[in-house]
C-alpha cells in the first residue's frame, strides 16, 4: 500500500498519476487528507471546487472508487496518531494521522508537491525514519 | 485450447483501470483538477488547503510563529 497526499489522489482520480507511482500497489489517502479535499467541495471561499466541478466530478472525489483510490480508515491509526501528538507537541490530526499511516504502511509517504509536506511533518518523519517521496509535476522542481 | 485468464491478465487489467482513473470524472473536470494539482492553479489550491488547516487547531495543531 502506498499512502499518498491530496495532490496525488486527485491525479490518480483523473488518470494522470506520476510514472514513479507503482500502480500495482493499493493507493490510499489518509482520512483527514480526504477531509481536506472535501472541505474544498463544501466550504465557501477561494478554491471551492463545487463552483468548478460537475456533480459527477464531485462524486468521484467524495466517494472514490476503491479500486482506484482507497480512503484509509482512521480508527486503527488514532492511537499511533495520539502518541505522535503527545511526543511531538500536538502537530494536529492531519500530521499525526498521516505519519501514523506512514509508520504502519511501509515507513514511506508520497506527496504531489513539496509545498504540501509541511515543516513539522518533514521533521517528525525524519525522526521516525519515514521516507518522503515527492513527485512534483513536470517542469516544477 | 482456449486461452485461460491468468493472474497476470488480471493484474494488467487492474493496472489499466488504475491508469485510466475514475470514469466519473468529466473531461472538463479533469482539466480543472489537473490545473489545481499540476498547473497554474496550484498556488491557489495550496493556499486554500493551508487556510483550512490554519483555521482548525484540531486538524492543524498548535503552530508557533516560526513553524507556519
Amino acid at each position: 500500500m502506498l499512502v499518498i497526499d491530496e495532490y496525488l489522489a486527485v491525479r490518480v482520480l483523473v488518470g494522470a498519476p506520476p510514472p514513479e507511482l507503482d500502480l500495482d500497489e493499493t493507493l490510499a489517502l489518509p482520512a483527514y487528507r480526504h477531509y481536506r479535499l472535501l472541505q474544498r467541495i463544501h466550504s465557501p471561499g477561494t478554491g471551492q471546487l463545487s463552483q468548478l466541478l460537475s456533480d459527477a466530478d464531485q462524486q468521484a472525489i467524495r466517494r472514490p472508487h476503491p479500486e482506484v483510490l482507497q480512503v484509509l480508515d482512521p480508527r486503527p491509526l488514532l492511537d499511533e496518531a495520539a502518541a505522535i501528538g503527545a511526543a511531538y507537541g500536538s502537530p494536529g490530526l492531519l500530521v499525526g494521522e498521516t505519519l501514523a499511516a506512514g509508520l504502519v504502511h511501509g515507513r514511506r509517504l508520497w506527496f504531489g508537491t513539496a509545498r504540501n509536506v509541511g515543516k513539522r511533518l518533514a521533521e517528525i518523519a525524519d525522526d521516525l525514519g519515514i521516507s518522503l517521496h515527492v513527485s512534483e509535476p513536470d517542469g516544477r522542481r | 485450447m482456449d486461452r485461460v485468464t491468468t493472474g497476470e491478465d488480471l493484474l494488467e487489467e487492474r493496472r489499466r483501470r488504475r491508469r485510466a482513473g475514475d470514469p466519473r470524472i468529466t473531461p472538463e473536470g479533469r482539466e480543472i483538477l489537473l490545473r489545481l494539482t499540476t498547473g497554474d492553479l496550484m498556488d491557489d489550491f495550496q493556499a486554500a488547503l493551508d487556510a483550512d488547516v490554519e483555521a482548525d487547531p484540531v486538524l492543524g495543531g498548535h503552530y508557533t510563529d516560526d513553524e507556519a
